[in-house]
């Protein structure tokens, strides 16, 4: 199986920028748990196959970077997605 | 916002997301590129911005992030245009293909995107693009609801 590293890196980047930035609001009712994540990542992998791969890609029979994008914004969340500090909501 | 909305629309904006950045990532072969992706992307944001308001919206975009995300995108384009200065004398000449046989085999390797098409440094640019325009957009939303919040904080005061 060929492995094209480009997109995966690509998107795993853009993807993890983007999870950093997932902070949730204490103060809100709003409460997103661990399921939201999951259920995201099983539609992600769903519409992943639909799509199918890029054109002149052989390397997987889904979109390879939109998986990698998934995959690094719950990366990014668990990593550094903290939820916000009194002082952030002031700002 | 109805209770279905708010429900629904946080795990809607991180698919429209990863379609905005599979836009990008297929700019070189596909329709689309960094300007389309990038839109994508700030559409998600745009998305969660209205219908869970600015406070308590689960994507928090700071003026720092916002800043920095912007000034890498724009630092990336130039450094990218600039390396094809100094290396082949062209501005933005795209290094990873090297057309006109005129810079040496490892600085191809460098600037190549691994992928079937070996498109060199267009992908890099999309990317660069795609950071651009997802903060250009998302500033723009954030600050007139930000105007907006300001504003109806002003008439209570003065009530």
């Amino acid at each position: 199986m060929i492995i094209y590293p480009g997109p995966l890196i690509l998107g795993f980047l853009l993807g993890f920028v983007l999870g950093t930035r997932i902070k949730e609001n204490p103060q809100s009712k709003l409460k997103f748990d661990a399921s939201v994540y999951v259920v995201f990542l099983i539609v992600a992998l769903i519409v992943a196959y639909f799509l199918g791969p890029l054109p002149y890609y052989v390397d997987a029979p889904l979109a390879s970077g939109f998986v990698a994008c998934a995959v690094g914004i719950i990366f990014g969340k668990l990593l550094f997605g903290r939820n916000l500090t009194p002082s952030q909501i002031k700002e | 916002m109805s209770t279905i909305l708010k429900i629904f629309v946080f795990p809607a904006a991180m698919v429209i997301m990863c379609l905005g950045v599979l836009t990008i990532l297929g700019g070189h072969i596909t329709p689309g590129g960094g300007f389309q992706g990038g839109s994508m992307i700030a559409a998600g944001f745009i998305f969660c911005l209205i219908v869970y308001g600015l406070k308590e919206s689960p994507f928090h975009l700071s003026h720092d992030f916002l800043a920095a995300i912007e000034s890498i995108g724009a630092l990336g384009f130039v450094l990218l245009g600039v390396a094809g200065l100094i290396f082949s004398g062209f501005y933005l000449y795209n290094l990873g293909v090297d057309l006109y046989g005129i810079i040496p085999t490892f600085l191809k390797n460098i600037f190549d995107y691994p992928d079937p098409i070996h498109a060199g440094i267009i992908p890099y640019l999309n990317f660069v693009v795609g950071l651009k325009v997802m903060v250009g957009l998302s500033a723009v939303v954030i600050t007139f609801l930000g105007f907006r919040e300001f504003e109806e904080n002003q008439e209570e005061a003065q009530e």
